[in-house]
């Protein structure tokens, strides 16, 4: 399909089937045309051509007629012995005349047939027809003309009923001296039908016209419309490969689509317009040269030399409509048909500069100036003073626009607020729909979205660089196990060998204690990245709040008492569920029980109190703190920061952090209170029914 | 004379844990990488296997997965990730136990007794009546004497009592107000939070590392339980 729409041989083999077939159609329409002439009439003798050839016959009778007249003077005038010397002379030059023109209209020379009257149709003067012959059986339609001979040859005049040419016969006439004219009536005509070619005069020659025309113009009709139809296949065809070239993608350019679509349209336009006038005018030529025109080779060679002509002109202004069709289907194809045509280009610039214009106007100006048009119209109305009919549509009209400009605005402006509102209370992603909005509203709405995207790509990036850091931990940590494991392998190794220095056996315990904190710091530092950054799986369930107490105690107890510690637990009647994960809550309070045995002062209490709240459960875990307590609350959350800046305890500084990360994990919040040396950290988490 | 396989690419940690495992007894075959010690396994007759998960060449999943193919000889494995998942896809490949490192030398010694015995014990006593086991535990309810891997440990009636209210009912959750309810034979009126501290003991005596039980479960917030199987 590509292929052939690229064919070169193709298009130029279309472009002059186009050609030659629009050139036949023209040849053959041209001749459908004039020959449409005969076909329409219901006889041959009702053509122009017809009627011009009978009055041509009829004046070489009457010219004979004359003559005869003339002749039989001249004889009479001899006979007296009036006449002139050299009478003879002219009486043998009109008989060689009148006997030519006897020949002609002898009925073996001429189709032609007539009667001439006189004395009020008493007297038959002459006539070509049979004896036995009448004349309105003999031709088709006879034809009548009476006029009036008077004596003296040339001077005769005679009345003319076609042409209304008239002298009054009689008046002016000295009936004594000059004789009274001759009346005389000519009744002729042509036989309906000429059934054979032996007599080759005129009336034959508009027979056979007529004849062949009608024989001849359904062919014509045919050919014009198949040919008309092959002309419009070849155009379909080039439009279909128009713009398409071989081992190109795409549509491709010519000059002629370089050219502004719509003055290389006015240009063919025109041209098809001239050709098709010039067409006509071949036409029409044509037709009235073979209506008139004296028939013979010359006139044959002209005739269908013109017909030639005519068709040329007809395939010329098919041609440059083709042509005009191609250019438009290329620009269609390749989609520039308005880029292309400077009317709409110009209109566009226009239009786009006006709404430029509008936009970067202030909003308030615009306002204004809206508002001022409206007054405007208003105020005109109001001077009409008329609400009936036009003016109450125009009223109406205007007031359904306000309306639903204002209502456009407001709603837009609604959605908008909608919009920042969610965007607002966080849902960074939400872009909010700009379609249909006003232009000023729209501009606030992209910027909206822009900084909502902003935003949202700042928090995608944190989260993802929180995650990358997670993932960095816990590989280092990873890389620090290893080493971790065999130095504390070593050192155990270490203690079991005899050492002669006492001193080493002090060292190697130091080494022990140390690579154990290390130990404990390398997990307690992924344990607080991971939960962190919430890479950690959370299973939340229904947790007896009481009972895990239960067991958190069983686990803290003894080492809690080793620190001459007691443990105050305030618990409600029966159980209290909270919804959370088991194994991070339990981590969360052995963090802070951890923290009591690390940091509370010895001998003193360490209350647990639990209460349920609406909806909430708060656990709260409150002791002295050995050291004074010299750091805000909000920093002991904070990672690495302990109660006591020497850092020379066994804690890490994590596990407040810890703590926190895994109850805000469950949903839960995390606080913590410093009063003095009263350090309490209060877990609340959900309830659960 | 049981022969130990260690695997890990840590030269040091391998030899390490040879000093501590010959100076139990056992013989140690040393391997560096996965691939080494499934060479190693066809060569040597092994009764243990300790394996590092992160090695290069083959890691510890893939070769304890190639190893249990055709072999069910104990395998402990050695890993650095402390992700639960890391630890449930070892046992579910076929791995008997794991230490996360660092990991104590002792507990590794003890852990390596322990799968020693159960391996060779071959099933273990026969299951009278009266006779509860829940992995290495075993109690025999008649003679009043609990085992774990064949070694008797002495443990005081109330302990006692609270473990065989558990291993009755492997794998059931028991809240601290119940085994309360059930040992004492009292209504739990808030004393029942001297049950912590007896599950503790018990774990203690029967775990090697109190501080991540295998068989003797906390199930924070709910109660407690016994592992099954």
């Amino acid at each position: 399909m590509k292929k052939l729409q690229g064919n070169i041989i193709a298009k130029v083999c279309a472009w002059i089937v186009l050609l030659a077939a629009a050139f036949g159609a023209g040849v053959f329409g041209v001749r459908a045309l004039i020959s449409f002439q005969s076909v329409a009439s219901d006889s041959w003798q009702n053509s122009g051509r017809f009627y011009s050839a009978l009055d041509d016959r009829r004046r070489e009778l009457m010219e004979g007629i004359e003559l005869s007249r003339q002749l039989e003077l001249l004889e009479k005038q001899v006979e007296e012995g009036a006449g002139n010397p050299l009478a003879y002379a002219d009486i043998e030059a009109i008989r060689e005349q009148l006997e030519q023109v006897q020949e002609q209209f002898g009925r073996s020379n001429t189709w032609f047939r007539f009667r001439v009257l006189a004395d009020n149709g008493q007297t038959l003067r002459g006539t070509n027809l049979k004896d036995d012959e009448a004349i309105v059986k003999a031709v088709w339609d006879v034809h009548y003309f009476s006029f009036e001979l008077y004596d003296g040859g040339e001077n005769g005049y005679y009345y003319d009923p076609e042409t209304g040419f008239s002298d009054p016969p009689t008046a002016g006439l000295n009936p004594e001296t000059e004789p009274a004219p001759l009346k005389l009536v000519l009744e002729y005509g042509v036989p309906e039908e000429i059934a054979s070619a032996e007599i080759q005069d005129e009336f034959y020659q508009i027979w056979q016209t007529y004849e062949n025309d009608r024989v001849f113009f359904d062919q014509y009709l045919t050919g014009f419309l198949n040919l008309g139809a092959l002309t419009l296949l070849a155009l379909i065809w080039v439009l279909w490969t128009a713009g398409h070239k071989a081992g190109e993608e795409g549509i491709a350019a010519t000059w002629q689509e370089r050219v502004w679509f719509d003055l290389y349209a006015a240009v063919m336009i025109a041209a098809v317009v001239v050709l098709a006038a010039c067409t006509i005018w071949a036409a029409e030529r044509l037709y009235w040269g073979r209506s008139y025109a004296v028939r013979g080779e010359d006139f044959d060679t002209f005739y269908n030399l013109g017909m030639l002509g005519a068709g040329a002109l007809f395939a010329a202004g098919v041609g440059c409509g083709a042509l005009l069709l191609r250019t438009f289907a290329v620009r269609v194809k390749a989609r520039c048909l308005a880029k292309t045509t400077l009317l709409c280009r110009v209109w566009g610039w226009t239009v786009r500069t006006v709404h430029e214009f509008v936009r970067s106007l202030p909003l308030t100006w615009k306002m204004l100036a809206f508002f001022m048009g409206y007054l405007l119209v208003s105020i005109w109305l109001f001077a009409v003073g008329r609400y009936d009919g036009m003016f109450g549509l125009l009223y109406w009209g205007l007031q359904m626009v306000m309306a639903f400009l204002l209502a456009w605005w407001t709603l837009n402006y609604h959605r908008l607020r909608q919009g920042t509102k969610t965007i607002a209370k966080g849902d960074l992603e939400y872009q909010i729909d700009t379609t249909r909005m006003p232009y000023d509203l729209r501009l606030q709405a992209e910027d909206l979205n822009n900084i909502s995207a902003g935003l949202s790509a700042a928090v995608d990036e944190k989260m993802k660089s929180e995650r990358f850091k997670a993932e960095l931990i816990t590989n280092v940590s990873h890389d620090l196990k290893t080493p971790l494991t065999s130095i504390i392998n070593y050192v155990n190794l270490l203690k079991s060998t005899e050492q002669t220095d006492p001193k080493a056996a002090e060292y190697i315990e130091v080494l022990d204690r140390k690579s154990q904190r290390l130990k404990k710091l390398t997990e307690d530092l992924v344990e607080a990245s991971k939960a962190s950054t919430g890479v950690l799986s959370v299973t939340r369930e229904k947790i007896g709040m009481s009972q895990l107490i239960d067991q958190a105690l069983g686990e803290w107890e003894e080492r809690l008492t080793q620190q001459r510690l007691t443990l105050v637990a305030n618990l409600p009647e029966g159980e209290t569920w909270v919804f959370a994960d088991g194994r991070h809550l339990w981590r969360v309070i052995d963090n802070l029980l951890s923290n009591c045995a690390k940091y509370a002062m010895e001998g003193t209490r360490v209350y647990l109190d639990l209460e349920r709240g609406k909806g909430q459960v708060a656990l709260s875990v409150k002791n002295i703190s050995r050291e004074p307590l010299n750091v805000p609350a909000q920093r002991l959350m904070e990672r690495f920061v302990r109660g006591e800046e020497s850092r020379s305890t066994e804690g890490s500084g994590l596990g407040l952090s810890i703590a926190r990360s895994l109850t805000e994990l469950q949903g839960g919040t995390f606080d913590l209170a410093v009063d003095g040396d009263l350090f309490k950290a209060i877990v609340t988490l959900p309830q659960a029914n | 004379m049981y022969t130990i396989l260690i695997c890990d690419d840590d030269r040091d940690i391998v030899s390490a844990l040879d000093i501590y495992l010959t100076s139990e007894g056992y013989q140690t075959v040393k391997a560096y990488n996965g691939r080494e010690a499934i060479r190693a396994a066809e060569t040597h007759e092994i009764h243990l296997i300790l394996m590092d998960i992160m090695m290069p060449e083959l890691d510890g999943i893939r070769a304890t997965a190639k190893l249990r193919e055709g072999s069910n000889v104990p395998i402990i494995l050695l890993t650095a990730k402390s992700e639960d998942t890391d630890k449930i896809l070892g046992l579910n490949i076929g791995a008997d136990d794991y230490i996360t490192k660092p990991f104590n030398p002792l507990e590794v010694v003890a852990r390596v007794k322990s799968q020693l015995r159960r391996y060779t014990a071959l099933g273990g006593a026969e299951k009278g009546p009266g006779l509860l086991t829940a992995g290495p535990i075993a109690m025999d309810d008649g003679a009043k004497v609990v085992t774990v891997d064949g070694e008797s440990i002495s443990l005081t009636p109330i302990e006692y009592n609270i473990l065989k209210l558990l291993l009755s009912h492997p794998g059931q959750v028991f809240s601290s107000a119940q085994i309360y309810e059930q040992v004492w034979n009292d209504p739990a009126y808030g004393s029942e939070n001297t049950v912590a501290v007896h599950i503790r003991h018990l774990r203690e005596k029967i775990e090697i590392n109190p501080a991540e039980p295998r068989y003797l479960k906390v199930v924070w917030g709910l109660g407690y339980k016994i592992e099954k199987g």
